[in-house]
């Protein structure tokens, strides 16, 4: 086995745990009975056990694993925020925002996206130390371009979720 | 690496699609303010 299978190995494993790990703690504390809404982990915890794995396993499918495996990490940062402001603590002070809402749960989360960051540089850029790392900020793949889809993701939810309330 | 190409018919198709599946997310999305107790 060579260190860059072995690597990748190890990347995908802690893929996998992480997702599984938030997967069960999602069917634990917020059951589908409860609330629809409650399928999104369901269907992104899935996904990343089973899907997001193979399809990183194949250079020609890496790419598809990549930026599913980011938009579902947004997806979730965007669903978790929302549960936070709605059960805004009160007092919010300090100790309380950082205690007693989602932010844990979403810094757990963005270590599965950076695991696919890893996953993926390390396939596409190689393991060669002396490398530099190149290219535009805001173009894909780097970390930019996942900043612009965050905050444009987060937009076109904020606006169907106060625009469009009819039901 | 593939450079995937802005504003093409394909990027077009691909971000409306995202905007409306997004813009469904949100208004499908209601989460109910949770009373301790």
């Amino acid at each position: 086995m060579t260190i860059r299978t072995y690597t990748k190995a190890i990347l995908l494993t802690a893929l996998v745990t992480l997702s599984l790990g938030g997967f069960l703690l999602h069917v634990r504390i917020h059951p589908v009975s409860q609330n629809s809404a409650n399928l999104i982990p369901v269907i992104s915890g899935l996904l990343s056990i089973l899907v997001i794995p193979l399809l990183f396993s194949f250079k020609k499918t890496i790419e598809y694993g990549y930026v599913l495996n980011g938009i579902l990490v947004i997806i979730g940062t965007i669903a978790m925020a929302h549960l936070s402001i709605v059960n805004w603590p009160a007092p919010a002070t300090v100790g309380a925002i950082i205690l007693k809402t989602t932010l844990a749960d979403i810094a757990i989360l963005w270590s599965k996206f950076f695991v696919g960051k890893a996953l993926f540089d390390l396939e596409f850029f190689g393991y060669d130390p002396r490398r530099a790392k190149k290219g535009k900020t805001f173009r894909y793949p780097n970390l930019g371009w996942w900043t612009v889809h965050l905050v444009a993701i987060s937009l076109v939810y904020l606006i169907g979720n106060l625009v469009w309330r009819w039901r | 690496m593939k450079r995937f190409k802005l504003f093409t018919l394909g990027w077009w198709i691909l971000h409306l699609l995202a905007i409306l599946f997004f813009l469904y997310l949100g208004h499908a999305v209601r989460f109910v303010r949770v009373v301790p107790g």
